[in-house]
């Protein structure tokens, strides 16, 4: 019987536990979750503790991460953005390993998930705008109006606005669980396919597995978690600076 | 889609803000202050020699256009020397060879009022001698003596006569 190409994103409750009525049962994705916190701590802390003067592997790869989440940040939202840092830095490195750790075979991606990235997406637009409200009040309203607007385009522009703002968590949250679906059902047709055919032409879709799984590798993974990044980037800074709220890249 | 079952979303969700919150504490307690410690003075370090390689330079160029500054008046004083010290060879030159001239033109002088002093007196004394031998002569001719201011009348009309001979 042929196999679901998306049988991999099924989930099965290993140790069922309710926690107040609200089950909380352990399945594949969360011990992919404590597999991520776990390589991503040990991997930063063994890093950070081991500073020498002349940097090893583990910690050039290490400050070269953490420099490029820092570059990151001052670049889309300058230096106050930095006070997001652990925030920001911790969500790139979370989903960046989910990513990756999710394409060896046998494990879980995580962030294929929609309501893992739906959660990351609208916690980080809901970040934004209540900041936005802490630090400008109602002023914060004013991302509604893109700078230059006549007066009359008002009532086309505030509703247009609004659709905008709303599609930003929608958005954020389906482009990564989206491509992290698509990429897997991608691989797990073609290896579907390297099974079922006959062996003289299964090394074609064989090769285009490899292909595949590199591209997602070096790729989509790490393009996935930096859009992921460098978006909350844009949004927390919108609300922080209250300018360049024009239209981003949805 | 199997994303799409809500039985797994209250776990998910749990989890998720569980497992991000923990590993948010752990870096933020035990690797991003260190790692951004470590980046930020690395940094600071390379924009300090940066900084002090800049500063370098610009003493360096300070220090060759005063170095160029001190040679263009080093050589320009050299120069002033030079023109002095010629000049003053060429006043000296000139003053030796004034002082020479003069020099020259005195001994000459002396050397001719020398001579005239001498023809003179050698002619007085030619005079004398022969006035003498005039007188020496007169008394044998004359076999007589004569007063002395006759000799002396004899003498010099001898000599008056003898000087005119002389001087044509």
């Amino acid at each position: 019987m042929e196999e679901s190409p998306l049988h991999p994103f099924e989930l099965h409750n290993f140790i069922p536990i309710t926690l107040g009525g609200v089950d909380i049962s352990i399945n594949k994705a969360v011990v992919m979750m404590w597999v991520v916190v776990a390589v991503v701590s040990t991997l930063l802390i063994i890093a950070a503790s081991s500073r020498g003067r002349v940097p090893g592997k583990l910690q050039i790869l290490a400050e070269m991460l953490v420099g490029f989440i820092r570059s990151m940040i001052l670049d889309t939202m300058g230096k106050d953005g930095l006070k997001f840092f652990p925030l920001i830095a911790t969500l790139f490195l979370f989903i960046l390993f989910c990513n990756w750790l999710g394409l060896i075979p046998g494990t879980y991606t995580v962030t294929s998930q929609i309501i893992v990235t739906g959660v990351f997406a609208g916690a980080v637009y809901l970040l934004s705008v209540v900041l936005g409200f802490v630090l400008h009040g109602i002023k914060f309203l004013g991302i509604l109006v893109p700078p230059g607007t006549p007066a009359w385009m008002l009532p086309l522009m505030i509703p247009i606005e609004i659709i905008s703002q709303l599609a930003r968590p929608v958005s954020l949250a389906v482009r990564l669980f989206a491509n992290m679906t698509a990429g897997h059902t991608i691989l797990a047709v073609l290896f579907g396919m390297v099974i079922s055919l006959p062996f003289y032409v299964s090394w074609l879709p064989f090769a285009a597995t490899l292909f595949v799984n590199t591209l997602e590798v070096c790729l989509i993974a790490p393009i996935q978690a930096y859009i992921f990044t460098i978006l909350t980037c844009v949004y927390l800074g919108d609300a922080v600076t209250l300018h360049g709220h024009s239209e981003h890249a949805h | 889609m199997p994303q799409f079952d809500s039985t797994f979303f209250s776990s998910l969700i749990f989890w998720e803000l569980l497992s991000f919150g923990t590993l948010m504490f752990l870096l933020y307690k035990y690797a991003f202050p260190f790692i951004l410690g470590e980046l930020e003075a690395r940094e600071k370090k390379i924009k300090d020699s940066l900084d002090q390689a800049e500063h370098h330079r610009s003493e360096a160029e300070r220090r060759l256009k005063e170095y160029e500054a001190k040679l263009s008046a080093v050589a320009k004083e050299a120069e002033g020397i030079l023109a002095a010290a010629k000049e003053r060879a060429q006043r000296l030159l000139d003053e030796n060879e004034q002082r020479l001239t003069v020099e020259a033109e005195r001994i000459k002088g002396d050397a001719t009022r020398e001579i005239e002093h001498e023809r003179r007196k050698a002619v007085q004394d030619i005079r004398n001698q022969t006035t003498e031998l005039a007188l020496m002569v007169a008394e044998k001719v004359v076999q007589r003596s004569l007063t002395e201011a006759d000799q002396r009348k004899f003498a010099d009309d001898a000599l008056e006569a003898l000087s005119k001979s002389y001087q044509r």
